[in-house]
């Protein structure tokens, strides 16, 4: 995995990035989402391990989903003690490498969307890789409230 | 260890309320032959509801049954099918099915039960609370008496707002014929009276955390490829449009604009075919089809004002609230106003606001009424075709709106001769599985554009699923037998794997120029889930063989030849066009004539073609042994037709 590297605060603030955007009005509440999210990325269908998640409120009409941001500054990445998360060299994209993730679940306490999910046997986190680039719930969701959004970098005055 | 395959979770979770005890059974002990869902509920029913238990008893069972495409990618699988003894079907009691949408289903396999078996009756008020292995049994005494919607806020308070509920309101409670199971606003099922079996049970509630569990997949890369297939071919169907572009009415267009906040749907379902409703004054919900069955009579009562809308929406939500079936409402609203109107009843022997029926009051009085039993609640509980014995003069008003079973109309069963055919051979309202086949002979007349099906593509898709443009011809009971076979076979097998039946069998496309649907989804969503290959003809087999299960169940508790019939007025012409709801919920057929007769002497040829069909004895109706044997069914064509010495 290729990260970015010494990446300075306010670098990590305004580089360029992509992200997932999601449209709650258009949202139905269906969770088609969640579940080929969770299939994509675990093999089964197992909506509580998807990488995005929907809070439904049937006596509102209210249905929020909730996606990976891959924040202009990652909590979790600064909440890593195992330097497992990091900025994706190619796209900016958050990302966590598997294989230096000591399972201790500091950036799933850090995470203020609940983006991170752990999994409680193999002791190690995941999050939403925006499937190397073409997100599957956004191709899937039947409402179209899904989308990507891009950033471009900046110069902060 | 319990063996696992791609789409079924595994376990079947038995629950005794009466000792409190549960136990795991596995799922494949019923798969292999009957799937899930409604295949899988029928043969439990058969096999563990006697023939005499009645519906209220304690040896009654509910079975809630998801199949294995519920919960997966598959559009449109967020449905599960109750079957056990109904209290509502008439005149019998008899065993029947009722469907529900929504997230409880689906959830419950997230927590690893394809099935759940509710049975004995508990001594005190409970609810269930299912969590992973975690089966508890918690006193209910603080949410008795209250409405369903209370009750779900209390318990999603208790145990998080992921939780999913199912639950009955007063009307359960108070073991209304007519009470129905409800989850959220309005997933409800209200069909089969199958509140009043959990208030008898005194369960208030199922609770059930959608976790722990996980669905196994075969080939996943085939089922999202499947999955984004077929929702691109299912495109604009019209029933998504219902609450969005096509509605039935300018009634409807009006009450949208003002009040529609957004639109809701069922797990996984691209359809969105319930509309979010907020109107001031009352609770906001969802809102779809038979909900709308004080739309008449309140406008009638109001005008098109702010007070009818409130009153038409305050009928929906007190109906779900109280737990009871709107179905239900659509027939007994003007039934009494006929009576009332007849002088067979008055304001003051039946406590009602009689004369201003379509008005809020009156609503409110009658619904609270029944919910709790009280004054001529306590008759009209017990559902209008059996208060209908109870007033001199009110079955031959009662027949206008209700064609067979003690269910109101649902589609024109005067007007079409495979839809009189459909309600007849049911043991009830058996249009909420014939959506396909009714769109493709009935309502695509009334689509607008873009969406109108020409009679000529109509004609070349009968042709090319039936064999024969016939099959969708109103004037003639001709190829009508062979039709509704093979549509009752396919929704045995949707109901079974469990889809919706408003998508599936897939007859029309929206998006295909030809409008040329495909009856292989099914088929391969099976094959793509499990790992095993379905084919299409092979399904209709398991489909024909879930059906004839059903006939032997009904055959069983005594039904024979003369059962499968309508109510005797829908074989004369009616003396006026009926004043019925079907119009607001969306029902009519526009060129339809809903005085015809259903000519008596070709319906019964009609139905005799149809035994032969199904290979049933053409005298009796009932299946025979052959015929059971055949189709796999040899326990049961033991027991129902034993061999001779």
């Amino acid at each position: 995995m290729e990260w970015v590297t010494n990446l300075k605060f306010s670098e990590m603030n305004t580089r360029a990035r992509r992200s997932l955007v999601a449209n709650s009005l258009a949202c139905t509440g269906c969770r088609t989402c969640e579940t080929i999210c969770s299939l994509i990325k675990t093999g089964l269908i197992m909506p509580e391990s998807a990488r995005l998640h929907i809070d439904r409120y049937p006596f509102e009409g209210k249905f929020v989903p909730n996606v990976c941001h891959h924040c202009s500054i990652p909590y979790c990445l600064k909440a890593c003690p195992a330097e497992a998360i990091g900025i994706s060299a190619k796209d900016g994209l958050v990302l966590i490498d598997k294989e230096k993730c000591n399972g201790c679940g500091s950036c799933q306490q850090a995470c203020p969307y609940g983006m991170i999910v752990f999994d409680e046997v193999e002791r190690r986190a995941s999050k939403c890789d925006f499937c190397g680039g073409h997100p599957q719930c956004v191709k899937a969701c039947p409402m179209n409230a899904l989308g990507i959004a891009s950033f471009q970098s900046k110069e902060l005055k | 260890m319990i063996e696992k395959s791609g789409g079924w979770a595994g376990k079947i979770l038995r629950i005794d309320v009466g000792n409190r005890s549960a136990e795991v059974i596995q799922t494949s002990h019923y798969s292999e032959k009957f799937l899930g869902g409604l295949g899988i509920a029928a043969k439990i029913a058969w096999d563990e509801i006697a023939p005499a238990t009645g519906a209220l008893d304690p040896k009654n069972k509910l079975i809630f049954a998801s199949g294995p495409l519920t919960g997966t990618l598959v559009p449109g699988s967020g449905r599960m099918e109750i079957i056990g003894k109904s209290p509502r079907t008439f005149p019998e009691e008899v065993v029947t099915r009722s469907g529900m949408g929504g997230y409880w289903g689906t959830d419950l396999k997230y927590a690893g039960y394809d099935a759940l078996i509710l049975e004995g009756e508990a001594e005190a008020p409970l609810y269930v609370w299912i969590s992973r292995d975690r089966i508890e049994f918690v006193d209910a005494h603080e949410l008795w008496g209250q409405d369903t919607f209370s009750t779900q806020k209390r318990l999603k308070e208790k145990y998080g707002s992921k939780t999913q509920v199912i639950c009955i309101g007063p009307a359960g409670e108070n073991k209304s014929r007519i009470a129905a199971i409800v989850s959220e606003t309005s997933f409800v099922s209200g069909k089969s009276g199958f509140g009043a079996v959990m208030g008898a049970k005194k369960v208030k509630a199922i609770a059930v955390q959608g976790s722990g569990g996980s669905i196994h997949i075969a080939h996943p890369g085939r089922l999202i490829n499947l999955a984004s297939h077929y929702r691109n071919l299912i495109g604009y169907n019209p029933m998504r449009e219902w609450t969005v572009g096509y509605v039935p009415s300018d009634d409807h267009f009006r009450f949208f604009k003002k009040y529609r906040t957004g639109n809701a749907s069922c797990f996984g379902c691209p359809l969105q075919c319930f509309a979010f409703i907020k109107v001031p004054g009352s609770d906001p919900g969802q809102i779809h089809c038979s909900s709308y069955y004080y739309m008449k009579p309140s406008y009638a009562y109001y005008g098109e004002s702010c007070e009818g809308d409130l009153a038409l929406w305050e009928a929906v939500i007190l109906c779900n609230k109280l737990g009871l079936c709107t179905f239900e409402m659509a027939g007994m609203v003007p039934w009494l106003k006929d009576l009332f109107e007849a002088g067979l009843l008055t304001e003051k022997t039946s406590g009602l606001p009689l004369s201003q029926s379509g008005s809020k009051e009156f609503i409110q009085t009658l619904l609270n009424s029944i919910a709790f039993r009280e004054g001529i609640g306590e008759i009209l509980a017990e559902g209008t075709a059996r208060a209908a014995n109870q007033f001199s003069g009110a079955w031959s008003l009662y027949e206008k709106y209700y064609p067979a079973h003690g269910q109101s109309e649902h589609n024109s069963v005067r007007d079409f001769p495979g839809i009189a055919l459909l309600w007849a051979l049911d043991s009830r309202d058996p249009m909420i599985d014939h959506h396909a086949y009714r769109h493709l002979s009935v309502s695509r007349q009334r689509w607008p554009d873009p969406y109108t099906v020409s009679a000529e593509k109509a004609n070349s898709i009968s042709e090319k699923i039936f064999g024969s443009k016939i099959a969708i011809d109103h004037g003639t009971y001709a190829e009508k037998a062979g039709t509704i076979a093979y549509c009752q076979n396919r929704s045995a097998i949707i109901n079974s794997l469990v889809l919706c039946d408003w998508i599936y069998p897939i007859f029309i496309s929206q998006s295909r120029e030809d409008r040329m649907g495909d009856t292989a989804a099914e088929s391969k969503f099976l094959s793509a889930v499990t790992g095993k290959d379905y084919g299409e003809e092979e399904l209709n087999r398991i489909g024909e063989r879930i059906f004839n299960l059903q006939r032997a169940t009904m055959i069983r508790e005594g039904r024979t030849r003369e059962d499968d019939t309508l109510h005797e007025a829908y074989f004369r012409k009616a003396e006026i066009e009926r004043d019925t709801n079907s119009e607001a919920m969306g029902h009519t057929n526009v060129a339809s004539d809903q005085t015809r007769p259903v000519p008596l002497q070709i319906f019964e040829e009609a139905k005799e073609t149809y035994y032969e069909i199904r290979g049933w004895d053409k005298n009796t109706g009932r299946p025979t042994r052959e015929t059971l044997m055949g189709l796999g069914l040899n326990e049961i064509a033991e027991e129902l037709t034993p061999k001779e010495e």
